[in-house]
């Protein structure tokens, strides 16, 4: 028996199960134990993941083309984007640095985007499909998008300790700024997502209106 | 005792506690997630880490953390001096993100624990474990000490190939603190909090 199907709801934060006022459509109420506002769902859930998702994928494009880092030397000024970065470390041998790089920088926005994409499609869809698997999705969104921090942190610590005058100084690029955009939109269209919307499938609806026509 | 029901907070099942179960993980019949965790000895777990974190947390900010040797030419860094750099150079946003997450945040999630559990140990449940256990949930995804001890380890090994890098005192407490608050967020159990707080609540006749 799912919470919302007698009208009840746990509280996001301290997980108290409360009943909520009949109403139709969302609403709400403030939860007795902790304060904080209690929905059946989180409202607009759908439209705010899917809002963030487009943004943060716009984000992503000047994040890739601008550079992260600006290296410059007596010799000139030497500019890295990201997939640049990769391949100078993959040029000179550093395979670890190379393929953390990758992980986090590449593979996990893009995973977590496309996570979050098919998530919203399907529950868009309200599909019975594959819940378990979905819902095992959605915690590993949340668990590797801080992950994708690690580039800008690198881009940190480089200013934070190379900057001897007029002859090494590594600066910001633009890129970095958006990476971090990136990082914190995805962030939280994952917290935006409701997964209780994954469970949300027409024969749970339809056994509801039974039990209501019953 | 009332039968107490939770309900799953990733897919909305109902869910009876057995009365009769004791410790031990309950986890939701339908998805999976751990319910329930009640783990014995949670709270003198926690009231020992978070004194060993804030110790940590205080020689982290303190000593120097890497020092960058290149011909001639020295440079230190220590957490504040290069975050407030890196807003002089006119990179805010990213000082700004910084800051936050690798400084603002786990002080105040550390601060935070020790402040809640030392007077639980002692028997005290403190006014503002309401308020504490709300920060603590809502802060949670903003700390990424763990996430910066990986960006240490990579602008390390390209740093090695332009100079000298001295590991200073800092590096050290920092990477013992990043594997102490992992271990507090393993140990980490809000849900017995809450059920003081709700025993205070029924003591005050307020339910």
């Amino acid at each position: 028996m799912r919470a919302i199907d007698l009208g009840m709801a746990s509280c996001h934060t301290c997980h108290e199960v409360v009943r909520l006022p009949k109403v139709k459509g969302e609403g709400s109420i403030l939860c007795p134990r902790c304060g904080e506002e209690v929905h059946l769902r989180k409202p607009n859930s759908i439209q705010y993941t899917w809002a963030l998702v487009i943004a943060s994928i716009i984000l992503y494009i000047p994040a890739n083309v601008l550079p992260m880092m600006e290296v410059e030397t007596f010799a000139g000024t030497q500019a890295d984007t990201i997939i640049s970065g990769v391949l100078y470390f993959l040029e000179t041998g550093s395979y670890l640095i190379a393929s953390v790089i990758f992980i986090a920088s590449i593979i996990v926005p893009i995973t977590k985007l496309i996570i979050l994409i098919y998530l919203l499609i399907t529950v868009q869809k309200k599909s019975p499909l594959r819940q378990k698997q979905r819902k095992k999705l959605y915690v590993l969104t949340e668990i590797i998008g801080k992950w994708s921090m690690v580039d800008v942190y690198v881009v940190a610590i480089m200013i934070a300790l190379v900057h001897f005058g007029g002859m090494t100084e590594i600066k910001a690029g633009d890129g970095a700024t958006y990476f971090l955009l990136v990082v914190i939109v995805t962030m939280i269209a994952a917290m935006q997502f409701d997964p209780k919307l994954i469970w949300d499938t027409e024969i749970q609806e339809k056994r509801k209106t039974d039990a209501g026509n019953a | 005792m009332a039968e107490k029901i939770l309900c799953c907070h990733e897919c909305d099942e109902l869910v009876r506690v057995p009365q009769t179960r004791k410790e031990g993980r309950l986890k939701c019949p339908r998805c999976g997630t751990t319910l329930l965790r009640q783990k014995k000895g949670m709270v003198e777990i926690m009231y020992a880490l978070s004194i060993a974190a804030s110790i940590l947390f205080l020689l982290t900010n303190y000593f120097p953390f890497l020092s960058f040797h290149v011909v001639g030419n020295t440079s230190h860094a220590n957490f504040m001096t290069s975050i407030v750099y890196l807003f002089g150079e006119g990179d805010w946003l990213i000082g700004l993100a910084v800051l936050m997450t690798t400084v603002v945040v786990p002080m105040i999630r550390i601060g935070l624990m020790l402040s809640l559990f030392g007077p639980i140990y002692h028997g005290i449940i403190p006014p503002y474990t309401v308020f504490a256990l709300k920060v603590l949930s809502h802060s949670l995804p903003w700390a990424m000490l763990d996430v910066f001890l990986v960006g240490v380890f990579v602008s390390m090994v390209k740093l090695v190939k332009m100079g000298t890098i001295i590991p200073g005192l800092s590096l050290w407490a920092f990477m013992v603190m990043v594997f102490v608050m992992a271990a507090m967020q393993v140990v980490f159990d809000p849900q017995p909090l809450w059920e003081k707080v709700d025993e205070r609540r029924s003591e005050k006749g307020l339910v």
